[in-house]
C-alpha cells in the first residue's frame, strides 16, 4: 500500500488502484491489443468475475512501484517499439495519476502472445 | 468553347486526365515524404506536452521512414505493389516510437491493398487508404481520439468523399493533404490534454507533413527548404554549433536591414536559395536580420541583393571554414578533476555544459556527470561515476530537481556512503561546493552544504518552446523566459529585457553579487552587451561572467 504525507492525515492507494490505472493505459497503448493472465489460477479467477486488473501485477519495492504486465502485441508490430511505448504510456499515466516520480516506476513488460488479424 | 480544347478532348476520350503512379513513382513520393518530414522535424518534436524541448515525435518518425527508404533506396522495381510491400517491411523493421509503430501499420494496410498491381490509380489510392486505415485501427484496442489515428481516419474519409466527386488522383490527394492538415488543427479538442499544452497532436502534424512532402513531390515543389516563416531573432539558429558544414558553405553573413516597402517573404527567400544555404529570417523590434551561408565567391551577393530593397544597418560576414579548422587545432584544455585519496570525501556533480564542468573541476570535484533539463542521467551512469573512486565518502549534487530522484536511487543502490545534496540548479550546486573540505567530517560538511543551498537565487533564461501561461505571466512561442528559482517570472521579447525584468524581482539590497553563466547558444557580442546593461542597472553589485556552455539555457544566473 503506498502511503502520502498529507497534513490531514494519510492517503492510502492500494495496488488495485495503480494496476486499474496501468489496466487502462495498457489498452490504449497503440499496438497492444490484449491482456492476459498472469497465470493458470489467476486465468480461471478471471473467467469468474471480470477483473479491471487482470494482467497487471503491482507491488512495492522500497520507494519505487513495480508493474508487471502481461500483454498481447498485435501480429506485423515492431514488438520492441510497442513494449516500449508500453512501459512509457503507463508511467507517465501512472505519475499523473498519484504524483510518484516516473523516475521510480518500473514497468515490465511480458509479451504473452501475438494476435493475428491479417495475414500480409 | 476553343478549338484547342475539343480537340485534346476528342483524342483521348476520357484518359487524360487520368494519373497512374507506378512503382517508381511511388517511391519518388515517399522519397519526397522523408524529406519534407525531416525539414519539418524539429517543428514536430516541438509539439510536446511537456513545455521542456524533450520531444522526439518528428525524430522517431523520420527513422521510421528512412528505414523505409533504405529497403527501396535502389530498386528499379516498377510493380507498384512490389515497391509498397518493400516499404512496409521497412517501416515495421525500423519502427521506432508509438508513432513509427502506427506509422508503420498505416504503410502495412496501404500495400496490402496494392499488392499484386502494377500502377496504383485513383480508385486503387483510395482503397488502399482505407485499408491503412483499418489496419492501424486493429493495433489498439482503446484507440484515443485526438491522434495520428484519427487523422488517418478524417483523410480516408475525405478521400473517399473525394473520389465519388472526380477521378483525378492529383486532386484527390491534394484534398487528402488538406483533410490531414485540417484535422491536426482539431485535434485540441479532441485530447485534453493538448489542449491543456497549446499543442496539435506531433504524431498526426508527422503524418500530415509525410503527405505533404509526397504532394510536393507530385507538385515539383522545393523540399529542402522550410515553409518560408520569419521567427524572433532571439531564437535564430546558430549554424556554427554544428561542426558539419557542408561544401560551398564557407562563409557566414549575417545581415540586418530596414526593408524600403513591406518585404515579400516567399520571393525573397526563394531569390536568396539561388546564392546560399541555410537562410534564416528574423525580425528584430524594427528590422530583420538575414542569416545565409554561401560559397566564397558569393560572399558579397546576398550584401547586394539586400541593399537593392532595403537600408542595411549591418553587415558580419564569418569565415566558418577557417573557423571550423581552428576549433579542430585547438583543443580545449582537459577538465582536471580531484584524485581524493581514501577516506577523503569526493563529489560528484552533474552539468550540463562544458564550461560549466570546467568550473565545477576547478572547485574540486571527483567526478562528472553530463547532464541537465532534458538529457538526466540514468542511476546506472551516476553509479558509475563514483564506483571505482578509492574513497566510500560521496556527495552528490543533482543541479537539476529531474535527477535529484535518480541520484537518491544512486545513494541507495551503492554500498558506499553516499549523501546527495538536493541542488536543483548549477549554482545551487556551486554554493554548496564551496562548503567542501575533503578532510573533513562528513555528516557536518553535508549539514553545510545543505544549508548553503538556501543562500543563493537562481535566475534562467531560456527561450520559449510554445505559448503557455503560467502564473499569471504570459509566454508566447519564441519570447525569451526567465525563471527565478524555478518559477516563471518573466517574459520578454529580447534578452536582455527578460534578464532585467528577473533581477527585479529580486531583493537586490540584500544581494551582492551576480555571477552569469552564459549558453552555448549565445555570441559573446550579446553576453557583453546585456552585461553592461546589468552593470548599469546595478552598479553597487559584483558582476561575473563565465562561459557555462550549457545547452537551451541562455543564461544561468547565480544572485547571492
Amino acid at each position: 500500500m503506498e502511503q502520502v504525507e498529507n497534513p490531514l492525515g494519510n492517503i492510502y492507494i492500494s495496488y488495485r488502484a495503480i494496476a486499474s490505472i496501468a489496466h487502462k493505459a495498457a489498452l490504449e497503448t497503440y499496438g497492444v491489443v490484449g491482456l492476459t493472465a498472469k497465470n493458470l489460477a489467476e486465468g480461471l479467477a478471471q473467467a469468474i468475475v471480470k477483473d479491471p486488473t487482470l494482467g497487471v501485477d503491482v507491488e512495492y519495492e522500497e520507494k519505487s512501484v513495480v508493474i508487471n504486465l502481461f500483454i498481447i502485441v498485435e501480429y506485423g508490430t515492431r514488438i520492441k517499439s510497442v513494449a516500449n511505448s508500453v512501459a512509457n504510456n503507463i508511467r507517465f499515466k501512472v505519475e499523473k495519476a498519484i504524483d510518484i516520480p516516473a523516475n521510480n516506476i518500473l514497468v515490465n513488460v511480458h509479451v504473452r502472445g501475438l494476435r493475428i488479424s491479417d495475414t500480409d | 468553347m476553343s478549338e484547342k480544347h475539343s480537340k485534346a478532348s476528342g483524342l483521348q476520350p476520357g484518359l487524360k486526365d487520368e494519373v497512374v503512379l507506378d512503382g517508381q513513382e511511388l517511391k519518388n513520393l515517399v522519397e519526397g515524404g522523408l524529406i519534407w518530414l525531416r525539414t519539418n522535424q524539429q517543428t514536430v518534436n516541438s509539439l510536446n506536452v511537456f513545455p521542456v524541448p524533450d520531444g522526439d515525435t518528428g525524430t522517431n518518425m523520420v527513422l521510421t521512414m528512412q528505414a523505409a527508404i533504405n529497403e527501396i533506396f535502389k530498386t528499379p522495381e516498377r510493380n507498384v505493389g512490389k515497391v509498397a510491400r518493400d516499404i512496409a517491411q521497412g517501416a515495421l523493421m525500423g519502427a521506432r516510437g508509438n508513432s513509427g509503430v502506427i506509422l508503420s501499420q498505416l504503410w502495412r494496410g496501404f500495400a496490402r491493398a496494392l499488392d499484386n498491381f502494377k500502377v496504383m490509380d485513383a480508385q486503387l489510392f483510395v482503397r488502399a487508404l482505407a485499408e491503412a486505415r483499418d489496419t492501424a485501427y486493429k493495433g489498439v484496442v482503446r484507440p484515443v481520439e485526438g491522434t495520428i489515428l484519427t487523422v488517418a481516419k478524417d483523410l480516408t474519409i475525405e478521400a473517399e468523399k473525394a473520389f465519388s466527386e472526380e477521378n483525378d488522383l492529383e486532386v484527390i490527394f491534394e484534398r487528402v493533404v488538406r483533410a490531414a492538415g485540417e484535422s491536426v488543427e482539431r485535434t485540441p479538442e479532441l485530447l485534453p490534454i493538448l489542449k491543456q499544452a497549446g499543442v496539435v497532436d506531433s504524431g498526426g502534424k508527422g503524418l500530415f507533413y509525410m503527405l505533404e512532402g509526397m504532394l510536393r513531390t507530385l507538385n515539383n515543389l522545393p523540399l529542402e527548404v522550410q515553409e518560408t516563416f520569419i521567427q524572433p531573432i532571439a531564437q535564430m539558429i546558430d549554424f556554427d554549433e554544428h561542426l558539419d558544414i557542408e561544401p560551398d558553405q564557407d562563409y557566414e553573413v549575417v545581415i540586418d536591414f530596414q526593408p524600403k516597402k513591406p518585404l515579400e517573404v516567399e520571393k525573397f527567400y526563394d531569390s536568396l536559395s539561388h546564392i546560399g544555404t541555410s537562410i534564416q529570417l528574423g525580425e528584430g523590434d524594427d528590422y530583420y536580420r538575414l542569416h545565409i551561408h554561401v560559397p566564397e565567391e558569393k560572399r558579397y551577393s546576398p550584401i547586394d541583393f539586400v541593399m537593392d530593397m532595403a537600408r542595411v544597418t549591418k553587415v558580419h560576414i564569418e569565415n566558418i571554414k577557417d573557423q571550423m579548422l581552428r576549433k579542430e587545432n585547438s583543443d580545449p584544455p582537459g577538465t582536471e578533476l580531484a584524485k581524493p585519496e581514501p577516506g577523503q570525501i569526493a563529489v560528484i556533480a552533474v552539468s550540463p555544459g562544458e564550461g560549466i564542468s570546467k568550473i565545477f573541476a576547478s572547485l574540486g570535484v571527483a567526478a562528472i556527470v553530463e547532464g541537465g533539463q532534458t538529457m538526466n542521467p540514468s542511476i546506472k551512469e551516476l553509479l558509475e561515476s563514483f564506483e571505482n573512486l578509492p574513497t566510500d565518502n560521496i556527495i552528490i549534487l543533482p543541479n537539476n530537481k529531474n535527477i535529484i530522484l535518480a541520484a537518491q536511487g544512486a545513494s541507495q543502490a551503492s554500498t558506499k556512503r553516499v549523501a546527495v545534496i538536493p541542488s536543483k540548479s548549477i549554482p545551487q550546486g556551486l554554493n554548496a561546493l564551496l562548503q567542501l573540505d575533503p578532510d573533513g567530517n562528513f555528516d557536518e560538511i553535508i549539514k553545510k552544504m545543505n544549508s548553503a543551498l538556501l543562500d543563493s537565487d537562481t535566475g534562467e533564461i531560456t527561450i520559449a518552446t510554445r505559448d503557455v501561461e503560467i502564473d499569471g505571466v504570459k509566454v508566447k512561442q519564441g519570447s525569451v523566459i526567465g525563471l527565478l528559482n524555478g518559477r516563471l517570472v518573466a517574459s520578454q521579447k529580447t534578452l536582455e529585457k527578460t534578464c532585467l525584468a528577473l533581477l527585479k524581482k529580486i531583493k537586490m539590497d540584500e544581494k551582492e553579487r551576480i555571477t552569469l553563466f552564459y549558453g552555448n547558444q549565445i555570441s559573446e557580442d550579446e553576453v557583453n552587451n546585456i552585461v553592461e546593461k546589468i552593470t548599469k542597472a546595478y552598479p553597487a553589485h559584483e558582476i561575473e561572467i563565465h562561459a557555462g556552455g550549457q545547452p537551451h539555457y541562455q543564461f544561468i544566473i547565480s544572485i547571492e
